[in-house]
């Protein structure tokens, strides 16, 4: 009577577990496989299962790629939009998403802001989510040996090198920041993609507020204030209003 | 008729003439090989320059309506004289079908003369007219009346019905001064060709009154919509009984209204088969398979079959974009009659390649409805592989090639998966904040303090010389006594001495920063400050180091040696004490 229940718990634990690397890519691997043959739901299914315990722009980027095959167009952006918070400036990623969102029915105007260069927004967002991080324990660690140096040198060299450690602590101050800016970009992104096909904006978290305006599937929201299952959305210029949150899908 | 009795008298006054007879022929001939029942044919069998008896053929089934007939020929010109005789049968046939009229026989001077067998082909009337119309049109007009009947009456959009206008009259003499024909709304029409309008040779009895009859008229209807298509009648006005001297009075008559139910074609049409009702081959020839970039080559493509060919457009040629192309010429070898239209539509394409390579053309397809397997069908041709060598260069092709060309963006999809590694991290892990990255932030400040510690002692210690010396005292002597200590065991009494001198002396000088020649009990007392046993230790020290002298230079020795060595290890441990 003990063994059946013990085996039912270690195969609870281990359904609990998270998939170790080897199984996450052997099924990224099949699920490539299925979908260069054109089964797009099956690799959907097997991107999705490592989508439960495992993260990359890559990743999202197949899955938004699977989406976009079945014709779930909202799904599709809001996976290429994941990729790019994972990867800031992926040139594939950035093509996709322009062809998903072509398929979109708004037109939002995006009010004129300062844009960076993909080239340099690509730099400043670092390869993945830890390069930043990375970066500042490598300014850390060059500032602190180049302050020994120093300690070991002539008066004259010593200010110069000494200088130069001074400037790698404040690379590595700046790259803190720069992780720190990244990590919440991709832990609170703040924006939503609608999925319902049509949802009425409107000016107060309530049924039978004034209407605003109408939003169709796929357009891209900021997230604003949230109230009983409403949350405030912004659209790209500068529209305000309150929509159910069962609409949007956050990034 | 008159004429040939003429030719007749002519020839029977020029014949004692007695010239040699010409060459004998003996043939048999057809005015046509294809004809539809009810319809009859003429059959002529004709022996020239020779006088006898033929055998009538054997019809193989064809049945005689009239005849025979037969009438003979002279010929006199330039001093040459032929003759003829012919016999003529007209003949029809009840049944469609393939008949084959036998060889026709003649036996000339010891021979016989055979002709050759000919094969007629009897299709299925499109013409004959139903009883009921017939009746019909009978209680329309007794005297004259016209019928149009219809191959058939359900079609597809498309599918061709011939139309049969027939006129039947009771008048000896007839005069058709004008028809006008029915306005043919939701067909596209083909005018049967079938030469003048006669009376047919045979007459058709209709409820016991005999009637004369005539094919006014066939055409070949397309139907172009579906639903029910309605002919609306056609009006004739003839004059009859005209004579010398009668002016003949005017007849009008009015024929039956018909109507064909078109259905329309069935969903699912692959694309280009729109409208393109028949059944058709499909075929296609390329008159070359090596050439050079440049060089012209020519593709034909063919379509043949029943059907409207006519309205058979353009197959559409799915060519690389690097081969130039040329609208094609369109070659018809259509003949529309009774059966419906048939024959040949053929494009002939001059394609021009401007790259080398081997060039893979079609396969080109062809789709079409069609009635007889009531579905679409699609038939293909080629694909047809060329091979293009490089042209010559230069030259007036070189010259003409159209400069680079943008790439033809044909359509847009999402890119391709990435492909290798996904660079998986787990969900929810980052590097910021981690124990990894703080205990990696804190590494080198700790290596960084304890450098800048041990360094800092380091030089502390370099800029005290003296401190230093103090230091190192006791290590120095420590080091002397240990040679002292091995030549006491040596019992080597010169290196005992000369050790334990430098021992006491060195450590003296360094411990207590003095100069070589300043080791004495006054500097000694000093240097030991306010002790209370500096004097004492001071002397002690000096009496030792006496005592070392005397023994190393003179052989005058005032302590066992062992006892010597004990008490400078005990003094120095004194002095250290503070």
């Amino acid at each position: 009577m003990r063994a059946p229940a013990l085996a039912l718990c270690l195969l609870s634990a281990t359904l609990v577990m998270a998939m170790d690397r080897t199984t996450a890519d052997t099924l990224a691997a099949r699920a490539t496989a299925a979908y260069a043959k054109g089964d797009h739901a099956g690799a959907l299914a097997l991107f999705d299962s490592v989508y439960q315990d495992w993260r990359s722009a890559g990743l999202a980027y197949a899955i938004g790629n699977c989406h976009f095959k079945l014709g779930h167009v909202p799904q599709a952006i809001v996976y290429y939009e994941r990729a790019l918070l994972l990867e800031p400036g992926a040139e594939d990623v950035k093509a996709n998403l322009e062809l998903a969102r072509q398929r979109t029915m708004d037109r939002v105007n995006e009010l004129p802001t300062f844009r960076l260069g993909g080239t340099w927004e690509r730099w400043l967002g670092g390869h993945d989510l830890d390069q930043w991080a990375r970066r500042s324990l490598w300014g850390w660690c060059l500032a602190c040996a180049l302050a020994a140096v120093g300690l070991l040198l002539r008066a004259t060299l010593r200010t110069t090198v000494l200088a130069l450690a001074g400037g790698c602590a404040l690379f590595a101050a700046v790259s803190v920041g720069l992780a720190a800016r990244r990590l919440r970009a991709v832990e609170h992104p703040g924006a939503a993609i609608v999925v319902q096909p049509r949802v009425d904006v409107r000016s107060e978290p309530r049924d039978g507020a004034t209407t605003l305006f109408m939003l169709h599937a796929g357009t891209k929201v900021a997230l604003g204030a949230a109230n009983a299952g409403w949350v405030e959305v912004t659209l790209a210029n500068g529209h305000v209003g309150w929509m159910p949150a069962a609409a949007l899908e956050t990034i | 008729m008159m004429r040939s009795t003429l030719i007749l008298l002519i020839t029977a006054l020029v014949l004692p003439l007695g010239l040699a007879a010409q060459e004998i022929g003996f043939e048999a001939r057809v005015d046509r090989n294809t004809f539809e029942v009810g319809s009859s044919i003429r059959l002529t069998v004709t022996l020239t320059n020779a006088k006898a008896g033929f055998a009538e053929p054997d019809l193989g089934g064809l049945t005689v309506v009239q005849g025979p007939f037969e009438s003979s020929s002279f010929n006199y010109i330039n001093g040459r004289m032929s003759s003829s005789v012919s016999r003529t049968y007209v003949l029809t046939a009840t049944r469609p079908g393939t008949y084959t009229i036998g060889p026709a026989t003649a036996q000339v001077g010891g021979g016989t003369l055979r002709t050759q067998p000919i094969t007629v082909k009897v299709e299925k009337g499109s013409g004959t007219t139903s009883d009921r119309l017939l009746n019909e049109g009978q209680q329309r007009d007794r005297d004259l009346f016209v019928t149009i009947s219809l191959s058939k009456d359900k079609v597809h959009v498309g599918e061709q019905v011939v139309a049969t206008y027939t006129l039947f009259s009771r008048y000896p003499n007839l005069e058709l001064s004008k028809y006008d024909l029915p306005a043919l709304n939701g067909f596209w029409a083909e005018e049967i060709d079938q030469g003048e309008t006669t009376w047919e040779d045979r007459t058709t009895t209709v409820n016991g009154l005999q009637y004369r009859v005539a094919v006014l008229k066939k055409q070949l209807l397309f139907p172009q919509r579906s639903g029910k298509l309605r002919i609306e009648p056609l009006r004739i006005t003839c004059i009859v009984n005209r004579s010398f001297f009668n002016r003949g009075s005017q007849v009008e008559a009015l024929s039956n209204a018909t109507e064909v139910q078109v259905l329309p074609l069935p969903p699912n049409a692959p694309p280009g088969a729109e409208g393109t009702v028949g059944t058709y081959t499909f075929t296609g020839s390329l008159d070359r398979d090596r050439l050079r970039a440049d060089e012209a080559m020519e593709l034909t493509l063919t379509v043949a079959g029943t059907g409207n060919l006519k309205l058979i457009e353009e197959p559409a040629l799915d060519l690389p974009p690097d081969v130039e192309r040329y609208d094609p010429k369109v070659n018809d070898r259509i003949t529309v009659s009774g059966g419906g239209m048939s024959g040949s539509r053929s494009f002939q394409y001059l394609l021009i390649p401007r790259h080398a390579g081997e060039l893979v053309l079609g396969p080109f397809t062809l789709s079409f409805y069609d009635p007889e397997a009531d579905g679409y069908r699609t038939v293909q041709a080629g694909p047809f592989t060329v091979q293009v060598e490089p042209g010559t260069g230069g030259g007036q092709a070189q010259l003409m090639r159209p400069s680079k060309a943008d790439v033809e963006v044909l359509d847009t999809d999402i890119r391709f998966l990435r492909t290798g590694d996904l660079g998986l991290r787990p969900a929810g892990h980052h590097l910021l904040g981690s124990w990894a990255w703080w205990s990696g932030m804190a590494a080198p400040v700790l290596a960084f303090a304890l450098f800048a510690l041990v360094r800092h002692r380091r030089e502390k210690s370099l800029a005290d010389p003296l401190g230093r010396r103090r230091r190192e005292a006791d290590k120095v002597a420590r080091k002397r006594f240990k040679e002292a200590h091995a030549a006491l065991q040596n019992n080597a009494r010169e290196p005992f001495y000369t050790a334990m001198n430098k021992a006491l002396h060195g450590y003296l000088a360094d411990r207590f920063a003095l100069g070589a020649a300043e080791v004495n009990e006054t500097a000694l007392a000093r240097a030991l400050g306010d002790r209370p046993d500096a004097a004492a230790l001071a002397r002690q020290a000096v009496a030792l180091i006496a005592a070392c002298d005397m023994a190393r230079y003179a052989p005058l020795e005032t302590k066992p040696r062992q006892a010597m060595y004990e008490e400078a290890i005990a003094l120095v441990q004194q002095l250290e004490r503070p």
